[in-house]
């Protein structure tokens, strides 16, 4: 997956129904639902694996302008999940996850012990504030206090398209948040949270390998 | 309290406290519940939350249909299970408070709620079973059974659950919490609620701030019907152990959902049927045993025919120690370690 630089202004690109989105290469991602064996929850564990990671696909687009990192994500999804609005319902959701570690990090585990992951998390009720989140495996992710991850979604002709932005570099956030820049290269994940499926915490679809992100 | 401690360290502890509740002698006031919401369940989002709940049986009980949303273990494994909704739960009703206290209309106002409510905490009161003249119903008080194994507990992917090592009280760790409600998915006895302001499940916790204390659980303290035993399941002198592990009375609600509750019951006495040529039918009892059995087990058979063979002494002249108990001449029998008076405690400082 290669990013390259944008002469559209970032404010623009936030919208992720700006025209020039048409410009940015395609990635079309194929999701599958979370392995259920490694989850840290018997219950789980217990859950139907046909039932797990309702959405099959992912289009990722992704661009850099004014030293700000732009993913745009695109799914279909036929049931728009904004909030909790009973004990029974659960949002719609995507995240996107870097190795915050060299070597081998494990991308179904979320990380592991000394291996740490970061994820952008974005929720339909965060109001467009996703949260930075850090990971050391599966049932230990612990969103920082800061986030310098900004949203802008839409949900329309039955899908989602949700714009995940960033700067490059946070060297505020060294050790809690991926630092990129152009030049560089990283692995990347995604995953998507269908929350008229109950798809919440472990339950969902995700990119099942990293992928290398390439930033030009 | 171990953060990622794995499942075997999170159930484990070292002492284990219980409750047992006299069924024979609940008279569904209503009491504890409001102890209860009083003391713990009175901030934003816990408005349609009752950690301890009193409901007629036969009926639906709290939150509606419980019984049949699955839960729990079977042969050990997790068993799917059914998230209660808040209008199962029966929600919280809005009433016209202003209207009635502060809108000038004196007694021609009367406090409503608002909109049509078909469904609350404890709508079918009541109602109970069977037909006249044989009709019949008793009341079931709940709370968080605090298992031995609890299904909360095994549900949590993040650990949140524990038991605390030194009682065994079970508690969410908020902070971990992240309000996935696997807990309540899991829990087949659906006590676990969902705080939709803090977005965090909740739940009851024994009251262990009263208990580190020596003040007992405030539902127990405040029971008027003082049917509700508090103490430790391992003191041989105390009346709880005796109650479940000796004289087999006590009996834990739903054994076959696999969580090893923490609260016990003693099941209900009846009075006999009365015959289709309206005498009295001795040979059966007004509680058919078979719901009794769906309730609390086959072992319901033997902790009924104990009592009733306890009551048969008593009317011959003679003194069952298993009556004395469950009649509890001096109060504060019932509470156990716990007997310390509330309002000796000083009131920790916001």
């Amino acid at each position: 997956m290669r990013c390259t630089g944008s002469p559209v202004p970032t404010a623009t690109l936030l919208d992720p129904g700006a025209a020039a989105w048409s410009a940015v290469p395609a990635e079309l991602i194929d999701l599958g639902g979370t392995p259920l064996a490694n989850q840290p929850s018997g219950f789980v564990r217990s859950y139907d694996p046909a039932r797990v990671g309702r959405v099959k696909r992912l289009e990722v687009r992704t661009t850099h302008a004014d030293d700000t990192i732009l993913f745009r994500l695109l799914w279909a999804d036929d049931t728009r999940n904004l909030e909790v609005t009973d004990n029974d319902t659960f949002p719609d959701g995507c995240g996107i996850l870097f190795p915050l570690a060299d070597g081998d990090v494990p991308i179904q585990e979320m990380g592991g012990p000394g291996k740490p992951v970061n994820a952008w998390f974005w929720r339909a009720d965060f109001e467009d504030r996703p949260r930075n989140v850090v990971a050391e495996g599966l049932g230990t992710t612990r969103a920082t206090a800061r986030s310098l991850v900004s949203a802008r979604s839409r949900w329309e002709g039955g899908g989602w398209q949700v714009v995940l932005a960033r700067p490059l570099a946070v060297p505020e956030q060294l050790g809690e948040a991926v630092q990129l820049a152009v030049g560089s290269s990283t692995k990347v994940g995604f995953a998507v949270w269908e929350g008229s499926n109950g798809e919440r915490g472990g339950i969902k679809a995700f990119s099942r390998e990293w992928r290398r992100l390439e930033i030009a | 309290m171990s953060t990622y401690g794995d499942k075997q360290t999170l159930r484990a502890a070292k002492r284990q406290v219980a409750m047992v509740f006299d069924l024979n002698k609940c008279l569904g006031c209503q009491t504890c519940v409001v102890a209860c919401k009083r003391q713990w369940t009175r901030d934003e989002g816990m408005e349609y939350m009752w950690w301890a709940t009193v409901n007629t049986q036969p009926g639906k009980g709290t939150p509606r249909d419980w019984e049949n949303m699955g839960g729990g273990f079977r042969d050990g494994v997790a068993q799917s299970g059914r998230l209660p909704t808040r209008p199962d739960f029966g929600d919280a009703w809005d009433f016209n408070y202003d209207e009635v206290f502060a809108g000038g209309k004196g007694s021609s106002a009367h406090l409503v709620p608002s909109g049509d409510p078909d469904w609350g905490p404890n709508w079918d009161e009541d109602q109970g079973g069977g037909q006249y003249p044989n009709s019949f119903y008793f009341y079931l008080p709940r709370i968080c059974n605090h298992c031995t194994n609890p299904a909360c507990l095994e549900a949590c992917p993040r650990n949140a659950i524990y038991k605390r090592d030194e009682d065994g009280i079970v508690l969410i760790n908020e902070e971990r919490c992240r309000g996935y409600r696997f807990c309540m998915e899991a829990c087949p006895y659906k006590k676990i609620y969902f705080n939709h302001v803090r977005q965090i499940s909740q739940k009851c916790i024994f009251c262990f701030p009263r208990v580190e204390k020596g003040v007992a659980p405030a539902c127990a303290r405040q029971c008027p019907g003082r049917l509700r035993f508090v103490g430790y399941l391992d003191d041989e002198t105390g009346p709880i152990h005796k109650l479940v592990h000796v004289w087999k009375v006590a009996l834990p609600l739903h054994p076959e959902y696999g969580t090893q509750p923490n609260v016990y019951y003693v099941p209900p006495i009846s009075p006999p049927r009365f015959g289709p040529d309206g005498r009295v039918d001795t040979s059966k009892p007004r509680i058919p045993t078979e719901y009794l059995r769906y309730l609390f087990g086959d072992a319901v058979d033997g902790a009924l025919a104990t009592l009733e063979a306890e009551m048969a002494k008593t009317k011959a002249g003679g003194r069952s120690e298993i009556l004395d108990t469950l009649i509890v001449y001096e109060w504060k029998q019932l509470l156990g370690p716990f007997t310390r008076d509330p309002a000796t405690v000083e009131p920790r400082k916001a």
